[in-house]
């Protein structure tokens, strides 16, 4: 009797430590945590935050940005290729690129916003000014997508290219790349 | 009889599940050195025994690049047989001990295998950071 009354709480018990305290419902979640989706069809946003993780300790610690003439140096970020099979936005990689170089003290981007080059324009002509310091580097890269098949199983590899060309010698001054593998049969939650 | 004649292949099967299928990892590498690592005074708190067995924490040392930012490298040791999956992340202070905004902080799952020795890095975001920490997660 009394192991009949247990039963369903034993049951609950062991079903919560299973599943790790994991909920269904909607909550909050932070990008690289336990919970995140893992897809093989699709670049997850942890994948993004890998490659550009790698991509900026990489190229600080190269110092090719502290070899400008005047400091910060000024970059603009060129063209990424996506030769993928998904339609992605390519910021996603490149602003925290962008960003991270902005905050190391290293670099500036050239501004994408069309107001701000009019404003500026205007007053290059207004004050007579020189023309703008152009770019000292661009960053250009490519995103490249393999899949293996084996059975039912898939695995499927982001190749994340990136390369920082120097403007004035017209060569690529930096080069890095990731790749973010994943395998498996189907998409999944958790690491 | 029978099971005189399955006793081996069960005690094979069993080590087989014991090791979790794993390999181990042989390196090797120059003997006398020619560069000299840093090495920085670590503090360490340890919530997950476990962890620290398959990703154990063997040394941290640190560098500045040529730009003065702080980069910092930890050598981890898989002490099991087995591989294991974890997840890392590197937070940085600034010189009054505030924890400095960092787009490029979230965590990054990593693997390391059986015996294996293996060197996770990071750079300071800004020339002020003078302190970091270092949190690993478990992935299994």
């Amino acid at each position: 009797m009394k192991i009949k009354i247990l039963l369903p709480l034993i049951t609950a018990a062991g079903a919560a430590l299973l599943t790790g305290c994991a909920t269904t419902d909607a909550h909050y979640v932070q990008t690289g945590d336990r919970e995140q989706v893992i897809s093989l069809n699709q670049i997850n946003i942890q994948d993004y935050a890998n490659a550009a993780n790698n991509a900026v300790n990489d190229l600080l610690t190269s110092g090719v940005l502290d070899k400008v003439a005047n400091p910060p140096a000024v970059v603009e970020i060129s063209r990424i290729i996506n030769n993928t099979s998904q339609q992605i936005d390519t910021d996603l990689l490149t602003k925290k690129i962008s960003i991270a170089m902005l905050h190391s003290g290293k670099a500036v981007t050239k501004t994408v916003d069309a107001k701000a080059t009019g404003y500026q324009q205007e007053n290059e002509f207004l004050n007579d000014q020189k023309a703008t310091r152009l770019p000292d580097f661009t960053l250009s890269g490519k995103i490249i997508e393999t899949v293996d098949r084996a059975g039912n199983t898939r695995r499927v590899t982001y190749s994340f290219q990136l390369s920082l060309n120097d403007n004035k010698m017209g060569t690529q001054v930096w080069e890095g790349e990731k790749e973010v593998g994943k395998q498996g049969t189907r998409a999944a939650v958790g690491f | 009889m029978k099971i005189k004649n399955l006793f081996p292949v069960a005690c094979a099967v069993a080590t087989l599940v014991v090791a979790g299928c794993g390999t181990t990892v042989n390196s090797v590498e120059n003997a006398q050195k020619d560069g000299q690592r840093t090495m920085v005074t670590d503090q360490r708190v340890v919530t997950d025994p476990s962890l620290n067995r398959h990703v154990n924490v063997v040394g941290v040392n640190s560098a500045m690049t040529p730009g003065g930012l702080l980069r910092v490298q930890v050598e981890l040791l898989n002490r099991t047989r087995s591989i294991h999956h974890f997840s890392y992340k590197f937070e940085w202070f600034d010189m009054n001990g505030m924890q400095v905004n960092n787009v490029i902080s979230a965590s990054i799952t990593d693997q390391i295998e059986g015996k294996e020795s293996k060197m996770i890095s990071s750079i300071a975001p800004n020339p002020g950071c003078k302190d970091f920490r270092l949190k690993l997660i478990d992935a299994e």
